[in-house]
């Protein structure tokens, strides 16, 4: 193998104490991110999809475990950092992070300017025009106005809000951008834009993203990669072409079953049932209940088997070789 | 283009003298109301009258009895004589008229702030006018609550925001533990000071303000001001510092959970600007507001607090007032109240939009 990926998560495993018991909400997650990839994360919602952005840049809930295992930066462990290293090494400079629809994402009393500017003036000492200056070519390259620089969020639409945070994002100009659902709010013409710009700022920049969206539709347009996440563990990790086309474990097949397409004849097929409780997640494979195909071996938990170039699926069917073409 | 300019800012402006008038108008008729309850209520809805009159009688009864120069009338021409007097007493109070009218009257009086005469007290200086009583009585008050909750108030502030960042930890448990202790009030600790402080261990005095005599050199004065002021000083702040800090750090917990302070978490920000400017910041309109109306409620101090530590300020004044149904004092200093109040909420009205760019826009809007 030759460098290091930009981004290597092995084995993460993040925990919640809740009132009714732990909940293990990312349970051995693997994956890699190379430079100028798109990795999407998709999976439904409350299958820890967003528990691992968080745990990537270490925003955790108060009642939230210290996520265990091994995240690397240009092979460099993160995990185990200690907190102001961590903020001072990582959180912008290295990893930024775009939230939901902005709708409060944004500091409601601060100009979005000002906002924008903060991380410039904290992480790469900037003076105030600096800083300002260079929030103003942020905000040209999100396709912002530059007087908006002086406005309250409050005064910002919906889709300008999600740019202005898409902005802070990108101002420090970190390596990779994890986007937490970043148009699900928002209108069909509104997510069009975003993504445009997504596209763009990926094809200029040369930026990593790591994109978590329960969208499948959404999701293709940008992919590189997509790594599908079921209860708390990613069940196939593939690239989008491999896995758009030909996609291996039944919980990806089914899932690209139940998406409408246009050119399709036969009307979307819905997943019977629902995901397990991850308060007590089952022993075995997790979808087995759900799965058409299951058989005996499936009472016990499949491990990420390989299958082909960066190419890996947790399910028992893969296992004997070549289970499957 | 310039014109069009003006013409707006001018519209602005309109329409921010249309909202003050507003506000001050609806502020106007909450002091009215207010105050005209308590002139309804601190007369008894006329009741006092009677009261009144019976003692009037007996005070005339009393002069002439003891004037020698009507020792020699008869008893019949003394009665009428009497009759006289309690006649001219009636209509120089002008209890002959109808309470109603006559209540207008004192509203009339007390919303232009002239206060009157009390009854039976008066002032340490001699003045039986309610203004100088209050005001001999209001620096009293205002130094030893003045003193105290603003020492509750930023304490606990400041120890809320470091226990909402300890969440969980022992200390915050400990402090919801000791969070009951307020349910007694200043005095109930401050009897307890007495007698260990001042009686057991004699190290502060029991009572009182300054030494008396009252030393000569301000700087004497001061320390012997301050020695006064210890006990009842740590009786307010034994009673309302865990409740304070207890509700303060639920107030940051909640503000600390907003998506923006996590957003400022993960762009790095440390921790002090976090919490200056993505949870203090926000959150500071009812920190003001919370900070004015307790600054007012200084006013009115304390009753039993003040009484049990012997404190000359209004507190006692109010309790001596009620006590003699000294109606003008009463009413006098609830005014006061009501003004300071009236004026507090307008502050907080402006304060708001100066504080929150949001007001400003819904105001715009409206």
């Amino acid at each position: 193998m030759a460098a290091a990926p930009l981004l290597e998560i092995d084995d993460l495993r993040l925990a919640y104490a809740t009132e009714r018991g732990t909940v293990r909400a990312v349970d051995g997650v693997g994956l890699t991110l190379r430079r100028n990839e798109a990795v999407v994360i998709l999976g439904e919602s409350g299958c820890g999809k967003s528990s691992l952005a968080k745990a990537l840049l270490r925003t955790l809930p108060r009642n939230a475990y210290a996520p265990e295992g091994r995240v690397r930066l240009d092979g460099a462990e993160v995990l185990g950092l200690p907190e102001e290293r961590f903020r001072r090494q990582v959180r912008w400079v290295r990893i930024a992070l775009v939230m939901q629809a902005a709708m409060n994402a944004l500091n409601p009393v601060v100009r979005v300017g000002e906002q924008v500017a903060e991380p410039l003036r904290i992480h790469r000492g900037c003076s105030r025009r600096q800083a300002a200056a260079r929030a103003a070519e942020a905000f040209a390259e999100v396709g912002i106005p530059g007087d908006f620089l002086q406005r309250y969020p409050h005064e910002l639409s919906g889709g300008m809000r999600q740019r202005a945070v898409l902005a802070m994002a990108l101002v420090t100009e970190p390596d990779i951008v994890v986007l937490d659902e970043p148009t699900s709010a928002l209108d069909v013409l509104t997510q069009a834009a975003i993504m445009n710009v997504l596209k763009r700022i990926k094809r200029d920049r040369g930026v990593s993203f790591v994109l978590i969206t329960h969208d499948v539709a959404t999701s293709s347009e940008i992919a590189d990669r997509v790594a599908l996440m079921y209860a708390g563990q990613v069940v196939e990790e593939a690239s989008a072409e491999a896995f758009f086309t030909a996609p291996a474990h039944p919980y990806s097949q089914m899932l690209m079953a139940s998406v409408p397409r246009l050119h399709q004849p036969e009307p979307p097929q819905p997943i019977p049932g629902r995901p397990p409780s991850l308060l007590e997640p089952p022993a075995g494979c997790r979808f087995a209940e759900r799965c058409p195909q299951r058989f005996d071996r499936c009472s016990e938990p499949p491990p990420a088997l390989p299958l082909g170039e960066r190419h890996r699926v947790r399910c028992w069917l893969h296992a004997t070789g070549g289970g499957r073409p | 283009m310039r014109a069009l300019l003006s013409g707006s800012a001018l519209r602005d402006l309109g329409r921010l003298g249309l909202f003050t008038a507003k506000r001050l108008g609806a502020l106007l008729v909450t002091v009215l109301i207010g105050v005209y309850l308590t002139i309804v209520i601190a007369n008894m809805g006329g009741k006092v009258d009677e009261l009144r009159m019976v003692q009037i009688r007996s005070e005339v009864a009393e002069q002439v009895r003891a004037d020698p120069a009507f020792q020699d009338l008869s008893a019949e021409e003394r009665q009428r004589l009497m009759e006289r007097q309690v006649q001219l007493e009636v209509e120089r109070l002008r209890l002959d008229e109808p309470f109603f009218w006559r209540s207008l009257d004192y509203l009339r009086q007390a919303m232009l702030l002239d206060l009157g005469r009390a009854e039976q007290m008066h002032s340490d200086a001699g003045s039986r006018q309610v203004y100088n009583i209050i005001a001999e009585r209001l620096p009293a008050t205002l130094v030893l609550f003045g003193t105290g909750n603003l020492l509750v108030f930023f304490v606990s502030v400041y120890a809320a925001l470091g226990l909402s960042r300890r969440y969980g930890s022992a200390l915050d448990r400990a402090v919801i533990g000791l969070a009951p202790s307020s349910a007694a009030p200043g005095w109930f600790y401050g009897i307890f000071l007495i007698l260990l402080l001042a009686f057991i261990a004699p190290l502060f005095p029991s009572g009182g303000m300054v030494a008396a005599p009252p030393p000569e050199s301000a700087w004497a004065y001061a320390a012997s001001l301050a020695r006064h002021m210890a006990l009842p000083l740590a009786a307010i702040f034994i009673s309302q510092i865990f409740i304070s800090i207890y509700s303060w750090r639920t107030f940051f917990l909640i503000h600390s959970s907003e998506d923006y302070v996590e957003m400022a978490r993960a762009k790095g920000l440390p921790e002090r600007l976090i919490e200056r400017r993505y949870i203090l910041r926000p959150s500071l309109s009812p920190i003001v507001t919370s900070f004015l109306l307790m600054l007012i409620g200084l006013w009115s101090g304390a009753i039993i607090l003040e009484q049990v530590f012997n404190w000359p300020g209004l507190g006692t004044l109010l309790f001596e007032a009620i006590g003699q149904r000294d109606t003008p004092v009463i009413i006098g200093s609830v005014v006061i109240f009501a003004y300071l109040l009236a004026a507090t909420v307008f502050l907080l009205d402006i304060l708001y939009a100066i504080l929150d760019p949001r007001v400003r826009l819904d105001r715009e809007r409206s």
